[in-house]
């Protein structure tokens, strides 16, 4: 009986801990959106100091290495077949990102990319859209 | 690898949200694990023979061509 109480408080604490860990990762992301955004358009319409610019430009980095640390702990607490479905969506989102940056740089050996739609802006937009590719194969292999 | 997962479940008259919750795994966790699409940790095996007072060999079996042959 005392086993099956431990195993229970044991269940709940787990339960609690994914929840924490979840709503974290989800309010990082969206302080990292808030950040990213406006960062982007004051660099692209206004014009500052270079000191001030890189300030600026660090501030979207520094979120979003404080969002990826809570996904990641966020994934820690996942259970295995989450965990699965998560490791295969990252393999498959940065295999793609892999393919396409080789394919551009050998486009480029012979100038023939267009910046106007791969610069680094649209590169994390890809990279974002091949992880969510892979997310959802892996959910589909897994049934999860 | 096969599982008697429902069979083990229906015995109980749990659902899947039943186990789930008491071996501390998603629903749609322990769909993939009962249909076969994925097989489950050591942990997870011992943690749903203790919820089901049976063993990990009674709920999981290797497939025929998953035997390891004596030759």
């Amino acid at each position: 009986m005392f086993t099956y109480l431990c195993i229970d408080k044991t269940m709940r604490d787990m339960e609690q801990s994914k929840k924490t860990a979840n709503l974290q990762s989800v309010v990082f992301a969206l302080i990292y959106g808030a950040t990213y955004l406006p960062a982007t358009l004051l660099l692209k319409h206004r014009t500052f100091s270079l000191p001030v610019s890189v300030i600026i430009a660090m501030v979207p980095i520094i979120t979003f290495a404080i969002f990826i640390f809570k996904l990641i702990k966020a994934f820690s607490v996942m259970d295995e077949v989450q965990q699965r479905v998560q490791l295969e969506a990252v393999v498959i989102g940065f295999s793609l990102t892999a393919m396409l940056i080789m394919f551009l740089f050998l486009l480029s050996l012979c100038n023939i990319s267009n910046p106007a739609w791969f610069g680094y802006a649209h590169l994390v937009g890809y990279c974002w859209l091949f992880y969510f590719i892979g997310w959802f194969v892996s959910r589909k292999k897994y049934g999860a | 690898m096969k599982n008697t997962i429902k069979v083990e479940r229906a015995k109980k008259n749990w659902t899947q949200a039943d186990l789930a919750k008491n071996i501390g795994i998603s629903r749609q966790g322990l769909n993939s694990i009962e249909t076969g699409k994925f097989i489950p940790s050591t942990l997870l095996a011992l943690r749903m023979a203790k919820v089901f007072n049976t063993t990990v060999e009674v709920l999981f079996q290797l497939d025929d061509e998953e035997e390891l042959s004596n030759d």
